[in-house]
């Protein structure tokens, strides 16, 4: 006999009919905005940024400065194909809204229905402790527990960040993934708009996770929120990120650079859903830093977008650090998922976990790059690295890309990969237990990421799994 | 800043407000060329041209990612308008 709460899900699951073009594909109408910087970049372009957001003069430099090294560093030839980007070809900044709202009522109506539609009110009211929506360029609402902000948490969008916590921001702006780490963080750097700052106190435990949600409407868009999070000493934070976009012919580029600072003993767990429509170009340097006996997790969903390159990195800093990476990435037709993780164990002790998973089918390409590294003195730290790649079909694809440095005769360090297609006595045999070919094949789909949605909130993994069934419809046969 | 080579050693020479700091000129993150980087005299730092990196001068340390391990330094004096690299 079923449980009451096994039959609501199957009936969510069995509702599931519609296609991303109808549920997250739709786009608002731009008459409202109150601001659309001309396509193309240029030193006119970043200052114009500058000045409508009324910066600091270092701000100002900073992001000038990260123009020259994005205009003087080559496109990466390595991944995806970066060569269809056309640079010229992109609004650099769009401001839908001229105020940040922390009431929904205040949202201007276009934004307001797009973000009901996607279910973020409701998530907020429950089971969030704060949320964050990001409509283009720049955050529209905002909102925190009341009682997080009287224990000192402080969770805003960055712009505000920067203008109320000037000298908090400062201090850690570009110490992990500095302007000239890569050709797209210079991007970010430059014309860097939104995201989401969190500053948890030392001791302060935040219960129910903070989320942020990015939404891009404008054809030929290019979002880059910029996303920085401290946990002080025995803090405890979770935060969850997720994105959509409406279907356009051409493409949109979103290019992220989201810094965590975990100091001693504190838990930061960093979620992302990311479900960008397929004209989107997904590349986004993350990067936590894990000082003594911290732990940072990274968990990191990839189902649209055209092409992502996105390796989040853990750099285990202080002994008895821990650091954990659960990656699943989906890719479908046209898509190429480019994704991993990187964890430099740099201090005695420490410890970590990569777990990834990549499902193709269609013709799509999903890759694992990824880097471990044991440095010098890093001594007895231990770490595990899984890579499982599951092809749908004759025409997809799944690489992996593995490197391993080790730098210490004492680390105790594992590497298991596999590649498997689903059989046809697996869907044989619960054929033989009453389900359908199809029904079957999500089953099996369902059990390789258990794992990782396991880990997940339940609302998410319930949503995780609504999304990958919706990607496997019409899959078999 | 002045380069100097001592037996296939490149070490950078710096000059912050009157007091003198040498550095391998090799990034610990990617070997990269910091005497080429841009320095700072007011804060004491050079900034790795290749990743980014910046370097305190005074210790060596780097003081953001991606570069997480410390320059060789090298103390220096002068002596007679010379200037003295203790390697």
């Amino acid at each position: 006999m079923a449980t009451p709460e096994a039959v609501a899900e199957k009936k969510e699951l069995a509702g599931i009919n519609a296609n991303y073009e109808e549920k997250f594909g739709f786009h608002d109408p731009e008459s409202g905005y109150a601001y659309k910087a001309p396509k193309g970049l240029s030193r006119e372009v970043v200052e114009s940024i500058s000045e409508y957001k009324d910066e600091p003069q270092w701000m100002r430099d900073f992001r000038l400065k990260a123009l020259e090294y994005f205009e003087s560093r080559p496109t990466p030839n390595w991944g995806g194909n970066l060569g269809q980007i056309d640079f010229e070809n992109i609004h650099y900044f769009v401001r839908a809204s001229d105020k940040n709202s922390r009431d929904w009522s205040e949202v201007p109506d276009d934004i307001k229905n797009t973000f009901d539609r996607l279910g973020i009110p409701e998530a907020e009211r429950k089971f969030l402790s704060g949320v964050g929506a990001q409509y283009e360029s720049e955050v529209v609402y905002h909102q925190v527990n009341e009682k997080l902000e009287a224990q000192g948490v402080i969770f805003t969008d960055m712009d505000t960040a920067l203008r109320e916590h000037e000298d908090l921001v400062r201090q850690y702006w570009a110490t992990v993934i500095p302007a000239n780490d890569n050709k797209l963080a210079a991007l970010n750097s430059a014309v860097w708009s939104g995201g989401s700052f969190v500053y948890v106190p030392a001791g302060v435990k935040v219960e129910m996770p903070l989320q942020a949600y990015f939404r891009i409407n404008t054809e030929n868009m290019g979002q880059f929120e910029r996303t920085l999070i401290i946990a002080e000493e025995g803090s405890d934070v979770h935060y969850i990120e997720g994105c959509t976009a409406p279907v356009y012919s051409s493409d949109s580029l979103h290019s992220a650079v989201v810094e965590i600072v975990a100091k001693p003993s504190s838990r930061i767990r960093y979620t992302t859903v990311q479900n960008w429509s397929q004209n989107v170009f997904n590349l986004v340097t993350k990067r936590a830093i894990a000082e003594e006996k911290a732990t940072m997790e990274w968990v990191d969903c990839n189902l649209g977008s055209k092409l992502t390159m996105k390796y989040p990195s853990i750099y285990l800093l202080g002994p008895e650090a821990h650091g954990e990476i659960l990656s699943i990435a989906f890719a479908g037709e046209g898509q190429h998922q480019d994704a991993g993780g990187k964890i430099i164990h740099a201090a005695p002790r420490t410890s970590s976990s990569i777990f990834s998973k990549s499902i193709s089918k269609d013709g799509g390409r999903s890759t694992y790059r990824g880097l471990l590294e044991v440095a010098d003195g890093a001594s007895e730290s231990r770490s595990k690295v899984v890579c499982d790649a599951l092809l749908l079909d004759e025409d997809s694809r799944s690489d992996t890309y593995p490197t391993i440095r080790i730098g210490e005769n004492d680390a105790d360090v594992g590497h298991e990969a596999t590649v498997s297609k689903i059989g046809d006595e697996q869907i044989f045999y619960l054929q033989s237990h009453g389900l359908d070919e199809e029904e079957a094949s999500k089953m099996i789909v369902n059990g390789f990421i258990e794992p990782v949605t396991k880990e997940l909130p339940m609302e998410y993994a319930v949503e995780l799994n609504r999304l990958i069934e919706l990607q496997m419809e019409g899959s078999i046969g | 800043m002045r380069l100097v080579e001592h037996g296939g050693l490149k070490i950078g020479v710096f000059n912050c407000d009157g007091t003198l700091y040498a550095i391998e000129d090799r990034c610990s993150h990617d070997d990269g060329p910091l005497a080429e980087g841009e320095f700072s005299a007011e804060a004491c730092t050079v900034e790795c041209p290749r990743h980014g990196s910046l370097f305190d001068l005074t210790t060596g340390r780097p003081k953001t990612l991606p570069a997480y391990s410390p320059v060789r330094t090298f103390p220096t004096a002068v002596v007679d308008d010379t200037i003295i690299l203790e390697v």
